[in-house]
């Protein structure tokens, strides 16, 4: 009995294969289990299992993780038509890179199509990447070094993939397929150029932040309204900051709301910006999962306090100085200096 | 105690009372409790000149006796005593602001004095205040000059010193070997019934008028002692300047001008008015004041402000709302309860103190990487670059300074038991209590220097010094005997051109580091004030 279930299925299997794969053509984004379900109703979830599987491991689908379920797409035809002509060491080396796509990829255990597998959901070429390492590829593959580097080399002139600088370590190179983007970790974002942290153009924003804020609390001040319209209006949202960077036009490169805010946040290490967080309305200019940052500029509370106004608050030889000494306040040149000033 | 606080003391001790006492103040400070005897065997210094010295340490405060358990009497000195003389020129200064010139020579007299009666402070300061009114002629009342000492009392500024307890009715039991000393809480701020009448006299009037006046007002305990003549009423009732108090005047003022610079002129008054409601209500070291509720403080603002109820509120509320949390709300009955935390505020001004140094001295990244560490309270090197926008090797750099001078600090938590570099974790902290207590003992040491550096300077010019008192004496006493003006330009001008200059910069000088030294005794209140109220429970 059980035997002939069995014939009846391998017989069905290689219609059902075909039926998946034809609907994955007609939807080339991928379909899901439901849209499978919903064109062979009488598919048993058990078959469809065993044909997925089968498709996966006889590398026709992709399978990829949406926001909402599993994705299953069909191979990118392209990618495997580049690598005709390739042996298998480059096929290892090159899978080893595709999956090192994405780091959040993460390993999932899918019970339904018992299959665990890397899943890389990757959509085009938008796609960040952090790369991988050339010695990390040596570890996966267990080749030797000077075949890993022949391969790489091979692989980076039939440009399917690249090699990246990180800004973490300047010597280390990274690599990924060629039509990834390197991610913020690799090139360090909009603050890097060539892997030199630009400190002139933070310094440039933070000033610039700081005189848009400045400019905001005065104008406060001076229009003499109630102390609590005062205070309000000297607030100004990280999105009111952005748009007045982004119009000053001081930058080149495309400044998001995060870089901002990572600015205002040197401004209050400085101690000259305080931010509140206030509750928005869902979709208002500026909101970020309903809150929106307020920052304003505000004054220091002392005044160079008392001991920075003597020689001895500065002095570098401080430690090493009593009377009868070799560096003594008798004779200290800091100090006669002070004194004729 | 340490090395920079006895330098310091030491000098201030030299400064006051001269060679001697700093001898004997400077070693009771370093040995601790000793008896008479071995103070004069250690420091090699005659026996009546030693009891002479600890007479002038005990009347102003400096040093107290204990009996000790054998049976003899140990002095012990206080060195955070002695390192107030430092303030007071602070203190003068703010009885000249809050009670006019009578109030500051009161409290001047006092300070010169250590303890005083009411009686004597109130005469000299009357002769002293009719002295400068020579030229009008006029002369300063008594009863002007003991009322504001009065009024000082009342506001607790002046104290009354502890009395010796009264000897037993009749008892023949001899005097104890050292007396005992007790304040009664309820005598603390009494000031005696004293009838001054008169005037304020020129140096050479004598005094016996007065005590006519007030022989009636004399108490039970004085009839005894009025056997020996010329009592004054008032004798045996000492008073002497509550330090403590105006301690806590500074601090309401440190508080204030914070308030004042961080929002507005308005937002300080009101913080003003709030703190002087409760300076009598509060304690000195109470971590915040009373709860005042917003009507009680609308009743007592200054009339000159001229705010409105709404307004008072909008700003108490701005006050209470701000991330500074000086004034904070404890509840909402009467309009709104507010308490101004103080022990906050001093731990606010604390850490903006120890900011405005690494500003200062390292320049405004370190001080930002400074702030950061102190918000985020741990981090890691990478996370300090990541956070500060500063480059790697910049903050790399900031940070091991800052560490060396142990502005912050490294703590090590290590992912195995072999504590390897690789797989542990290094948080860099900011110990506000620790480098303050450091940054104090900077402050102390820099005191120490700005001292040696103006007796150096005075020591440098001394002759000069001389030559330039002596001309003025001879120019005084020929003026006196009405000499002519010829005769005097000749012997002004016995001063030369260059040294005439040369006097000018030595005054510059002195003044400055003078000035300097009331300015580091500034950064040495707030922090004093903080370690105190942070380390007792």
């Amino acid at each position: 009995m059980a035997d002939i279930k069995v014939k009846l299925e391998t017989a069905d299997l290689a219609e059902i294969e075909n039926r998946i794969l034809e609907l994955c053509q007609q939807l080339p984004h991928g379909i899901t289990d439901q849209v499978i379900q919903n064109e062979l109703p009488h598919l048993e979830p058990q078959h469809r299992a065993v044909a997925i599987n089968r498709l996966l491991s006889m590398g026709q689908l992709d399978l990829l993780r949406s926001g909402t379920g599993l994705l299953y797409r069909l191979k990118d035809a392209q990618s495997s038509g580049k690598m005709k002509g390739s042996d298998n060491q480059e096929k290892l080396v090159y899978q080893i890179i595709e999956d090192a796509g994405n780091k959040v990829a993460s390993r999932v255990d899918f019970t339904l199509v018992m299959l665990v597998s890397e899943i890389s959901c990757w959509l085009g070429s938008s796609v960040l990447s952090a790369g991988i390492w050339s010695r990390d590829i040596r570890y996966k593959s267990n080749l030797p070094l000077t075949e890993i580097n022949k391969i790489l080399k091979n692989l980076e002139s039939k440009k399917l993939i690249k090699a990246v600088k990180s800004v973490a370590a300047s010597k280390k190179k990274v690599y990924m397929l060629y039509n990834l983007q390197p991610d913020r970790s690799v090139t360090g974002g909009a603050w890097y150029s060539d892997q030199d942290f630009e400190s002139e153009f933070v310094e440039v924003l933070n000033q610039q932040c700081f005189k848009f804020l400045q400019t905001k609390a005065d104008a406060a001040r001076d229009n003499k309204q109630s102390p609590m319209i005062q205070r309000n209006s000297s607030f100004a949202s990280s999105h009111e900051v952005w748009k007045f960077i982004c119009e000053l036009g001081i930058s080149k490169v495309e400044l998001s709301m995060d870089d901002i805010e990572t600015i205002l946040n040197t401004l209050i290490y400085d101690g000259k910006v305080e931010m509140t967080i206030i509750a928005a309305k869902e979709g208002t200019v500026g909101s970020v999962d309903g809150q929106m940052k307020l920052y304003r500029a505000v004054n220091p509370i002392i005044h160079p306090t008392g001991i920075m106004r003597t020689p001895c608050g500065l002095c570098p030889v401080f430690d090493d100085c009593y009377e009868g000494g070799e560096i003594s306040p008798s004779n200290c040149a800091y100090m006669s200096e002070w004194l004729e000033f | 105690m340490t090395q920079a606080e006895i330098k310091l003391c030491s000098l201030l001790l030299q400064e006051h009372f001269g060679e001697i006492v700093d001898k004997v103040g400077a070693h009771i400070l370093q040995t601790g409790s000793q008896p008479l005897r071995l103070i004069s065997n250690d420091t090699g210094t005659p026996l009546d000149q030693v009891k002479k010295a600890l007479c002038v340490l005990i009347q102003h405060n400096l040093v107290s006796y204990q009996l000790s358990k054998r049976g003899f009497v140990e002095y012990e000195a206080h060195h955070d005593r002695v390192l107030r003389i430092l303030r007071y020129p602070h203190y003068i200064y703010t009885a000249k602001t809050l009670y006019g010139d009578t109030g500051e020579l009161i409290v001047e007299e006092l300070l010169l004095n250590g303890k005083m009666t009411m009686s004597t402070a109130v005469k000299k300061v009357a002769d002293r205040l009719t002295e400068t009114m020579e030229a009008d002629g006029k002369a300063m009342d008594y009863g002007e000059v003991s009322s504001t000492f009065v009024r000082l009392v009342d506001t607790h500024f002046i104290y009354r010193c502890p009395a010796p307890l009264e000897p037993p009715e009749g008892a023949a039991a001899p005097a104890p070997v050292a007396p005992l000393l007790l304040t009664s809480e309820k005598d603390m701020y009494t000031v005696p019934k004293l009838s001054m009448i008169g005037k304020g006299k020129r140096r050479r009037s004598s005094d016996d008028d007065d005590d006519d006046d007030a022989s009636e007002q004399q108490t039970k305990r004085q009839k005894k002692e009025a056997d020996s003549k010329e009592t004054l009423p008032d004798d045996g009732i000492y008073w002497q300047v509550n330090t403590e108090r105006f301690h806590q005047h500074f601090r309401d003022q440190a508080v204030i001008s914070a308030i004042a610079n961080k929002m507005d002129q308005i937002s300080s008054e009101i913080v003003r008015t709030m703190l002087r409601m409760s300076e009598v209500t509060t304690s000195s070291n109470a971590a915040h004041t009373q709860p005042l509720s917003s009507n009680e403080i609308f009743r007592s603002l200054p009339t000159g402000y001229n705010i409105s109820k709404q307004v008072l509120d909008q700003y108490l509320s701005l006050l209470a709302d701000d991330p500074l949390e000086f004034v904070g709300r404890s509840g909402d009955s009467g309009g709104g309860m507010f308490v101004i935390n103080l022990h906050k505020a001093l731990a606010t001004l604390a850490s903006a103190t120890l900011e405005s140094v690494v500003q200062e001295r390292f320049g405004s990244r370190c001080a930002r990487i400074f702030r950061l560490i102190l918000r985020k309270r741990h981090l890691e090197q990478k996370q300090v670059e990541d956070f500060a926008m500063v480059p790697a090797k910049e903050a790399k750099d900031m940070l091991y300074k800052l560490l060396s001078e142990n502005l912050v600090t490294l703590q090590e938590i290590p992912k195995t038991p072999d504590h390897a570099p690789s797989r542990t974790f290094y948080l860099y902290a900011v110990n506000i209590l620790s480098s303050s207590r450091l940054l104090l003992q900077r402050c102390y040491k820099t005191v120490a220097n700005l001292i040696e550096r103006r007796l150096f300077e005075t020591k440098e010019n001394k002759r000069l010094l001389e030559k330039s008192q002596r001309i003025e004496a001879i120019i005084a006493s020929m003026q006196a005997t009405g000499a002519e003006e010829a005769q005097l330009q000749e012997i002004e001008e016995m001063i030369t051109a260059p040294e005439r200059q040369q006097l000018e910069a030595l005054k510059r000088n002195v003044n400055r580091i003078d000035a300097s030294e009331n300015q580091v005794d500034e950064t040495i209140f707030i922090l004093e004030s903080y370690i105190s109220t942070s380390t007792k429970p």
